[in-house]
């Protein structure tokens, strides 16, 4: 924290600057009015709005006396949403229960993506620079296809009787899992098979993403460091965990940060291959927030789930700034 | 100093020829299984939508067709419930209208925020801050209900209304925008150029590679966009692409042939786009984090 106390006001340019002229100013404002009417109008006031909304008992159904719709038939009701979080009814359970699964899918997916994508660049890195660029483009594939369509495919290939994976499997002679995507009692190491289905697709569909960001990073890295640290008689190995890692680090914090929002962000891939099931086992934040609001019209208590939602994104944001923050510069 | 490193890279290189080249083929052999796992999916998928029906059902399946048809795309063109060219067309509107109004709003907000100090200037930047660290999950509810207030609930134009500004674009460009220099845009202003003029005829054209990697971007996430259609559109004429193949799926339980096709004809623009641009967004992706 100490060193953003550093006086670095002299350097920044004064605000207030030399004056506009005329015709600029009419420019500047002609512009700026209507984008600033516009970002209050659909960016401040949602947000502003989905705080008030977690504190009503509102539902589009009934109209309110108030503003928006608030008030009257549809009362404010305080921190009676949020309470309402630890109850024993059934919407607080597939609450909780979806807290639970978004928090499994993101803490699964983040070290297992790094898992893949960080060798992997280093791999992609090390070859000839143009079957370089040809592998990075094959691995990018699946990051920019429709989800849904990516969802419906890995459906197909968890299919038990006629899906790929299952062949698969049992052409190397195992016996595969009676039913992937929708039986409750498969679990491995407590996690629901079927979630662990959406994970191995989600990571396909995803890990490019991570892939090129690496990449990218690793050809940042000057080649005279990773030389300096070989004529000493390092290894690769060696030079992998002393410069590379390290100098990765800024990379690092990014790509945590970035996997992480994404994932606790995930909907269409559940929504498509599992819609929530079985019993709810692989129903995430986002499905539970966009049933309550707009199957069940409990927009109140789905405003109240997408602010705790907000508030899981920010803390485990700020963690991962306090955990892998450097101020090493190369 | 490349000379330099160069030279020191081939004397820091002691290992024996036999054993590097044994690491290579190790190396191109997870290249290449990796390769593998990302394309026999997409193989599993146009396969799976060229075989007859009679064949998709068979256990064990098949991985390559034993009988090759289009059969199944066949079914899709003549099923009078799917009017193909008006899902494309609804898919194109969208990602075309918010591509260029993204680009609009993006370079010229940039462009502002880049070059001209003006009073509000902080709030205005700490506004559209706040819309890049807000996800979009967090406020659709209150943006659904405007929408309704606005009477654009099942309408197109529900889908290109609330998002025609990005706070990311704006970062962007405006970062791009600081790269040029004052002196081109004050010899225009000597030459009688007015505020507007600039912009158009003298930042837009400097500002070509981020437009386009931002445009892509714009194009490729509007395309594949499948929550905020799915909450919007109730009519089935208005669905986009990807609405239609839950909806076409939803129908079509176990005749993955069918679905199989239309996830296909789905992907295709999409590849098409990849395969001209392949470059550029690759690039752009590793220039900006977009994601």
């Amino acid at each position: 924290m100490t060193n953003l106390t550093i006086p670095i006001a002299g350097k920044r340019p004064k605000e207030s600057g030399p004056g506009l002229r005329a015709g600029q100013r009419g420019f500047v404002i002609g512009a700026m009015t209507p984008l600033m009417a516009y970002m209050i109008f659909f960016s401040l006031l949602p947000m502003l709005w989905a705080v008030v909304l977690s504190f009503f008992d509102y539902t589009p159904a009934r109209a309110g006396s108030g503003p928006l719709g608030l008030g009257g038939a549809n009362p404010f009701v305080g921190l009676g949403n949020y309470a309402a979080m630890f109850s024993q009814s059934q919407p607080a359970r597939v609450f909780r229960l979806a807290v639970v699964n978004t928090f499994t899918f993101a803490m699964l997916v983040l070290p297992l993506n790094l898992l893949i994508t960080l060798p992997l660049a280093v791999l992609v890195e090390s070859v000839h620079d143009r079957i370089k660029g040809l592998f990075r483009a094959i691995y990018f594939l699946p990051t920019i296809s429709s989800s849904v369509a990516v969802a419906l495919m890995w459906g197909y290939i968890f299919h038990p009787q006629q899906g790929l994976l299952n062949t698969l499997i049992k052409q190397v002679g195992l016996t595969p899992p009676k039913a992937w995507l929708t039986d409750p009692s498969a679990a491995v190491f407590g996690v629901p098979l079927a979630m662990i289905a959406v994970i191995i697709a989600y990571l396909w569909q995803d890990f490019g993403y991570n892939l090129v960001i690496f990449i990218a990073a690793l050809q940042g890295i000057p080649r005279e460091l990773r030389d300096a640290v070989r004529v000493d008689g390092a290894n690769a190995w060696q030079e992998f965990w002393s410069i590379t890692l390290p100098l990765l680090r800024p990379t690092m914090l990014f790509v945590c940060v970035l996997t992480m929002l994404s994932s606790l962000q995930v909907f269409v891939i559940f929504q498509v291959m599992t819609t929530g099931g079985p019993r709810d086992q692989t129903t995430p934040l986002v499905m539970n927030i966009y049933e309550s609001a707009f199957r069940f019209q409990e927009m109140g208590w789905a405003a109240a789930n997408a602010m705790v939602l907000f508030l899981i994104m920010l803390g485990i944001t700020i963690l991962q700034f306090r955990f892998l923050r450097t101020d090493w510069e190369y | 100093m490349a000379a330099s490193s160069s030279s020191l890279s081939v004397s820091s290189t002691p290992q024996p020829r036999a054993g590097r080249s044994l690491v290579q083929v190790a190396v191109y052999s997870v290249l290449l299984l990796g390769t593998a796992v990302t394309l026999v999916p997409f193989l599993w998928m146009l396969f799976s939508s060229l075989k007859p029906a009679s064949e998709i059902v068979k256990i064990p399946p098949t991985f390559l067709p034993e009988k090759w048809t289009f059969q199944s795309y066949q079914t899709i063109f003549n099923d009078e419930r799917i009017p193909l060219t008006r899902f494309y067309f609804n898919s194109l509107f969208v990602a075309g209208a918010r591509v260029g109004i993204t680009l609009f709003t993006s370079s010229l907000a940039g462009y502002i925020f880049a070059k001209y100090r003006f009073w509000g200037r902080n709030v205005a930047f700490a506004l559209i801050l706040a819309q890049l660290m807000i996800p979009f999950q967090i406020i659709m509810i209150p943006v659904y209900l405007i929408l309704v207030n606005l009477h654009l609930i099942d309408s197109l134009w529900g889908l290109i209304i609330p998002s025609m500004v990005d706070a990311f674009g704006i970062f962007l460009m405006r970062q791009f925008v600081e790269s040029i220099p004052n002196d081109l845009m004050d010899a225009a202003r000597i030459d009688g150029a007015s505020e507007f003029g600039i912009y158009w005829r003298i930042v837009l054209p400097q500002l070509g590679s981020a437009l386009a990697a931002l445009g892509i971007f714009t194009f490729m996430a509007t395309w594949n966009d499948y929550l905020w259609p799915l909450i919007v559109i109730t009519t089935h004429e208005r669905r986009t692409l990807p609405l239609l193949l839950t909806w076409y799926n939803a129908q079509q339980t176990s005749r993955y042939d069918l679905t199989m096709a239309a996830s296909v004809l789905v992907l295709l623009p999409i590849l098409v786009v990849y395969m001209f641009f392949q470059r550029w967004i690759v690039r752009g992706v590793a220039m900006t984090g977009f994601k």
